[in-house]
């Protein structure tokens, strides 16, 4: 059952490309489910931002297709079904199942010389159970009444019956749940696969930075999924039982009731770490990225580690700056305030490796390569502007409002998908036995960056300006009429971001078919993924690795012309 | 071949280890999760200044204790079983039967308890009180059916010679997990009955 | 090969078009930073804490400029200098050097006080003494306002002139509220059904209107005139249209005001509308 046997190869169409309990397959399935739900949860971004353009204008192309009933128009209710869908499917089935899933799944085996996953079949039931989750979430959106309106947060009073009728929301929490059922099984797989699989010589010191992200994440989403699991059977016990967990006595009758607040806890115990859940297997990835196209040493590797492992630990204490309006007492709210902000230490010490890491390298400016770089310009945007957000005098005026929108976007959104980018683009060529084109891939990266940094800091504009989100229409309210200029910019940014990733839709479906033969390790690097032969066979290594030397021994003085070596050779002496 | 039991393939140490640690990390995530159900707990009762609070219908105490007693002998019973199943000793079926005989006991009583308070007035609806307690209850009666199904499996292992000294880790990671729910249990009677 | 013979390669020339428009883009948006604050900034600060967050805000926003910019120097310089070509060798450093180390360390402390504690100190003393520093309730200054939020709605209540809530000469409004200028405004909030938010731009303040028990906030404005009232917490689908008016008038305007529409109130009362009959006891 573990991953170190080599078992004959399944022949059935069934068991190798649908049930299959091969690490690579499901790594395929999870890229294939997170792209498809990234272009639903893309294009519903798209008729967010054409409706603050345009109140109550008709959507162009699509809008009789899916607005029929209001001749095109996206009526409030449907305003609020769509951004709150987009939210949860870009969190849950679109980034979540790409960098944890998909590159999990990939890197983790391949890169510490496993055979495959320790707990194969549980690892092929978190894929289905997902898919579960993914159904029943898009089931939500054809039920009568639609969709869930409550925002991805899911705050009651509003996510309980008071707030929205029909079965939208309970099958949204399901989903939710669902969806975290997966994730726990995910990281329990990995945590063992890692603690446990590791080919031998590879010290804890010698794996490569993206298998830290990964296991950091795959903590976060053993002990923080639960929790908000947990809080769905609550909020679905309320609205499917009528239980009072949420609902305060003044509004249902009862003895004692419950307090909406609690929701608001729960919710932010695990939303906090889910943020890192998303940015840490990109950090992890960035940072090994960066070495490889820089052909040097990751710079202070160990500190890198400390610095993931720091913002683990903290990522779990701070979750309390999502509250500072709510009426946390004064000394919550400062001791809240002064950890978030001490998260900026180890943040500043990861930036401060990779940019040492690139500092008087050999820069190969892959399309990965710009996209690593690209997750420094923009988490370096998104995380400094936390400062504004963490501070509670400031945060007071800024809570809620578009400047935690660009926020938000930046840090979990933008940077975990730069990750994405950049890891799809690097992978590839091994994933797929093909590469990408490299030129689409820079074409893509320079078309994507550029209209991202105007939507979203124009966002922090009208975020100060004061526009608060979750508006059907800015130009209701005498204040915002104003920035509705900024509305216009934002969403002309965003069509064009929005039109540049056909870019890469197309470079990735071309590629997959039709483009040039990978050779086995066209980057040149020394990981063990790159040691076995394009396409990986089934069981990944024919023999179990020697690993001789750490992930990231580039342009070594002893090494001649050749500016690698391999994790499996040693160093000259 | 395969009906001699000396004969049975054994299983490789290594693995053993594997499967008991994803155990362990399956029941760290899982008492997260009936920790968060905790923290709710304490959360409303902090709400209020009475607690329970006054005029409602309580759950039935001696019912509830009857349940305890029965799903600690359970636990006694399936740690026995396992420690004779590891060593070959005689009694290993028997003493498991025992334990998941005594679990089924347990959901009987569980049901009835639920059914009192039903019948005495007190409903889900009633308010904070009787949301956590039928709440947190489901929750663990809801994973005790799953774990008593794994009890059943591993009754039906044992009898068809598949599980024995030869193969013992997955016994021996339901047992850790039944344990578990044992201790869930015992936290939830604790705060609704004694404290 | 003829050296002085141009090439040109559509992908390169695209690549480095966009790039420089990119370079570009950062620049202009730099200099242009004041001409955006007057055009879409929030509108000058109406309370006496306002300007507290307008000064922190661009202390943050001067601090956040600068360490941004160093990042993208930093990214810059090698994107330019350190591209591949034949020969170049990258250096080989693990960054393990005790210089090293002791390097990261200062930076850390240096982003720890130059980031975090400055604003941090700056941040509480605001906190201590404006938005935290709450007004006593006994003191004849303070103008004290009971907020119901509903969807999509908000009432206030006011005392009117005998100084105590639900008496019939409270003066009920809804999406107006009516407050006399330079006098501590006490808040305190609920709601009726599912959680809203408080939201005043030019007072700068903001506070959670929650369903089951009552938050409190306060603010003085100094300026005269009509300011608007936003909802700042998605509420149902009307969110966007929840807004008031917040009328601040001259003490003196204000007396007249308030004189009258309690007298008003208190004729208008009705006995057996139990729908206009909330009101809780003040809380601090």
């Amino acid at each position: 059952m573990s991953g170190d046997h080599i078992h004959a190869e399944p022949t059935s169409f069934w068991k190798k490309h649908v049930f299959s309990v091969d690490h690579k397959v499901i790594a395929k399935q999870f890229m294939w489910f997170g792209l498809l739900w990234l272009l639903i949860g893309g294009l519903m971004a798209m008729m967010i931002r054409w409706q603050l353009a345009n109140p109550g204008m008709p959507v162009p192309l699509l809008g009789n297709l899916l607005f029929s009933r209001t001749d095109g128009v996206i009526d409030p209710a449907t305003y609020n079904m769509l951004f709150t869908m987009h939210g949860t499917i870009m969190i849950f089935l679109g980034l979540t199942p790409i960098l944890i899933g998909a590159f999990g799944n990939w890197c983790i085996p391949l890169m510490i010389g496993a055979r495959d996953m320790i707990f194969p079949l549980l690892n092929m039931l978190s894929f289905w159970t997902v898919v579960l989750g993914g159904l029943v979430g898009l089931y939500s959106m054809f039920v009568p009444l639609g969709a869930t309106e409550a925002g991805w947060t899911g705050y009651p009073t509003l996510s309980t019956t008071v707030g929205t009728q029909g079965s939208g929301e309970t099958l949204w929490a399901l989903a939710v749940f669902l969806i975290g059922l997966s994730s726990i099984m995910g990281g329990i797989n990995y945590i063992t696969t890692i603690i446990r699989l590791r080919a031998p010589g590879m010290g804890w010191m010698d794996m490569p930075l993206t298998i830290w992200g990964m296991l950091f994440t795959a903590v976060l989403n053993v002990l923080f999924l639960p929790v908000i699991g947990s809080a769905m059977l609550l909020l679905i016990m309320d609205r499917v039982f009528g239980t009072t967990f949420f609902v305060p006595a003044s509004i249902m009758s009862g003895a004692s009731g419950g307090d909406p607040i609690l929701y608001q806890h729960l919710f932010w115990i695990f939303g906090h770490p889910e943020v890192y859940i998303l940015i840490l297997p990109a950090w992890g990835l960035v940072s090994d990225l960066l070495s490889f196209f820089a052909r040097k040493p990751a710079f202070g590797y160990k500190v890198t580690v400390g610095a993931m492992f720091a913002v683990t630990l903290l990522s779990a204490v701070v979750y309390g700056h999502h509250m500072f309006t709510t009426g946390l007492s004064a000394m919550l709210g400062e001791s809240f305030m002064l950890l978030t902000m001490i998260i900026s230490v180890p943040g500043e010490i990861l930036f401060f490796n990779w940019l040492h890491t690139i500092w008087r390298g050999s820069l190969r400016l892959t399309s990965a390569m710009l996209f690593s770089m690209g997750v420094i310009f923009v988490f370096g945007l998104g995380g400094l502007t936390g400062l504004y957000l963490a501070t509670i005098s400031t945060d007071i005026f800024l809570h809620d409002t578009y400047f935690v929108v660009g926020h938000f976007h930046l840090t979990m959104a933008a940077s975990s998908l730069f990750g994405a980018f950049a890891a799809i683009y690097f992978f590839f060529p091994k994933m797929f036995g093909r590469m990408m084109s490299e030129r689409l891939g820079k074409i893509h990266f320079w078309t994507t960056i550029i209209p991202l940094t105007v939507v979203f800091c124009t966002m922090f504009i009208s975020g100060y300006g004061g526009m608060p989100r979750r508006y059907y229409d800015h130009t209701s309210a005498s204040y915002l009429a104003p920035l509705q200029h900024l509305n216009v910019i934002t969403t002309t940014a965003a069509f064009i971001l929005g039109a540049a990733q056909l870019i890469f839709a197309w470079n990735f479906v071309r590629s997959r078919w039709w483009g040039a033969k990978a050779p086995d390790n066209p980057w040149e690097v020394g990981t063990l993924d790159w040691t076995t032969p394009t396409p990986v066979p089934h069981y990944n290594f024919k023999e179990i690795p020697v690993v001789h030397t750490g992930p990231h021994e580039f342009s070594h003085p002893k090494l001649g012309d050749r500016d690698w070596i391999s994790q499996t050779d040693k160093l000259p002496a | 071949m395969a009906t001699l039991t000396a004969e049975l393939p054994r299983e490789d140490p290594k693995a053993r280890v594997n499967s008991t640690l994803g155990m362990i990390f399956f029941i760290g995530s899982w008492s997260m999760a009936f920790g968060t159900l905790y923290l709710s707990f304490l959360i409303l009762r902090d709400r209020v200044d009475i607690w329970p609070p006054e005029g409602i219908v309580l759950p039935n105490f001696a019912l509830a204790t009857a349940g305890t007693v029965v799903l600690l002998a359970s636990s006694a019973a399936i740690h026995a079983a396992v420690r004779r199943g590891r060593t070959g000793a005689p009694g290993f079926a028997s003493l498991w039967c025992a334990g998941l005989l005594l679990g089924l006991a347990f959901g009987v009583a569980q049901t009835w308890l639920w059914y009192d308070l039903l019948a005495a007035g007190g409903a889900p609806q009633s308010g904070g009180y009787q949301s956590l307690f039928f709440g947190l209850t489901w929750v663990h009666a809801a994973h005790v059916a799953l774990a008593l199904i794994a009890l059943m499996w591993i009754q039906y292992g044992i009898r068809t010679g598949r599980y024995g000294p030869h193969r013992i880790s997955t016994v021996q990671n339901t047992a850790m997990f039944w344990h578990f729910m044992d201790v869930v249990w015992v936290v939830l009677y604790l705060s609704f009955f004694v404290f | 090969m003829n050296a002085l013979r141009l090439s040109f390669n559509p992908a390169k020339t695209l690549t480095r078009v966009l790039a420089s428009s990119f370079a570009l883009f950062l620049f202009s948006a730099g200099v242009s930073a004041q001409d955006v604050v007057n055009r879409w900034g929030p509108t000058p600060s109406a309370s006496s804490y306002g300007d507290d967050f307008d000064d922190l805000f661009w202390l943050i926003t001067a601090l956040v400029s600068v360490s941004f910019a160093l990042v993208v120097i930093l990214l810059v310089v090698p994107l330019i200098r350190d591209r591949a070509r034949p020969g170049k060798k990258a250096s080989y450093d693990h960054g393990t050097s005790l210089h090293d180390k002791r390097f990261t360390a200062c930076v850390s402390i240096i982003v720890f006080v130059v980031l975090d504690a400055w604003v941090l100190v700056i941040a509480m003393e605001d906190l201590q003494t404006g938005f935290w520093n709450y007004p006593n309730p006994d003191n004849a200054a303070t103008y004290k306002v009971e907020v119901l939020g509903q969807q999509w709605a908000w009432n206030f209540r006011a005392t009117g002139l005998d100084g105590e809530f639900g008496t019939p000469d409270d003066i009920l409004t809804t999406n107006t509220l009516t407050v006399p200028k330079d006098r501590p405004i006490s808040m305190n909030f609920t709601s009726k059904d599912v959680i809203h938010s408080f939201f005043l731009p030019d007072m700068r303040t903001k506070r959670d209107v929650n369903p089951g028990s009552v938050n409190i906030a306060w603010f003085e404005p100094v300026i005269a005139g009509d300011f608007d009232i936003l909802c700042a917490e998605l509420c149902g689908f009307a969110h966007y249209q929840m807004y008031g008016k917040l009328h601040v008038l001259e003490q003196d305007v204000f007396d007249t005001w308030e004189k009258e529409a309690s007298l008003m109130a208190q004729a208008a009362y009705d006995k057996n509308d139990t729908e206009a009959h909330w009101a809780w006891e003040w809380q601090e």
